[in-house]
């Protein structure tokens, strides 16, 4: 079980083994959902656990209609999440609160790619053509953003 | 006719409310752990104690709601807790609530997988909780 709040009450976290730590003193809400979010999707999941180990990239995603942010510093096998969006970014994800849970939600079909023709893909893909998602630093990372997918996703 | 927030009667409502959506009963379909809503006590806005909603759902209906202590709703296997006048700002759709989770506004205890999973049920409960007139005890 993943206390949300339990972060921001604990403040910052001592080095561990557990897959997921804080940068800043007191996580955002945003990032302590989102590190526990991930937090347990790799330690359930043992193909998740493989992108984990093998993802070395910075990722932002910025809730539009929260102004809140953070970046995800993932160094295979291990992730450090910030509260807002850090510098040297390899991709910048930024959309309302709604398709940043969508994202989640994607299904991982054959190959390990995501699934966007079923109700959950077609609405992310409108709302990536209707200019709401928009995905910075897509080209060149292209497989990142699909490994980001699949470690994000809790369907299926 | 309206009723008063967070007592039985607002209780039975609700449920009929979550009951008739078809919405819910398929967004939730596989769902089957019980959810209760902490609302804190701010005795300035009249609400002078904690209550805590305590929800049986399961596969897409809501077998039983019952209003409480706050402690019975701590209990579910996931925890919502807000103070009084959060909830009533999500009840009157001034705050969205997925919106109050990512902001913090609304404290979530629980596995975070299963619940984003089920973003959108947890969306529609929100509309039904919209549904029902409530009569609010800070205002006349």
């Amino acid at each position: 079980m993943h206390d949300a709040g339990a972060g921001r009450m604990a403040g910052r976290r001592l080095k561990t083994n557990k897959p997921v730590d804080y940068a800043d003193t007191e996580p955002s809400a945003f990032a302590s959902m989102l590190g526990g979010l991930i937090e347990a999707n790799v330690e359930s999941r043992p193909e998740r656990r493989n992108d984990f180990d093998s993802l070395d990239a910075r990722v932002g995603i910025w809730v539009t209609d929260i102004d809140e942010g953070v970046t995800l510093d993932f160094r295979r096998g291990a992730l450090v999440v910030h509260n807002g969006l850090q510098p040297k970014r390899d991709l910048t994800i930024r959309a309302e609160a709604d398709t940043v849970m969508s994202l989640s939600n994607l299904k991982i079909g054959p190959f390990g790619m995501p699934v966007y023709y079923d109700e959950v893909g077609r609405g992310v893909a409108l709302k990536l053509v209707q200019g709401k998602l928009r995905i910075e630093g897509l080209i060149g990372n292209l497989a990142t953003l699909n490994t980001v997918t699949r470690i994000f996703s809790v369907a299926g | 006719m309206a009723v008063k927030a967070f007592s039985d009667e607002w209780a039975r409502q609700f449920k009929d409310e979550v009951n008739r959506s078809s919405v819910y009963k398929s967004a939730a379909k596989g769902w089957k752990w019980t959810v209760g809503l902490v609302v804190e006590a701010e005795p300035d806005k009249n609400f002078p104690e904690s209550r805590g909603v305590v929800m049986d759902l399961f596969d897409g209906a809501a077998r039983d709601i019952t209003v409480g202590p706050a402690s019975d709703a701590q209990k579910c296997d996931f925890v919502i807790t807000a103070p009084y006048s959060r909830w009533k700002q999500v009840a009157t759709k001034e705050l969205d609530a997925t919106k109050g989770m990512l902001q913090g506004k609304l404290k979530l205890k629980g596995d975070l997988p299963t619940i984003v999973r089920y973003t959108k049920a947890s969306q529609e409960m929100t509309e039904c909780t919209t549904r029902v007139p409530v009569e609010w005890p800070d205002e006349g």
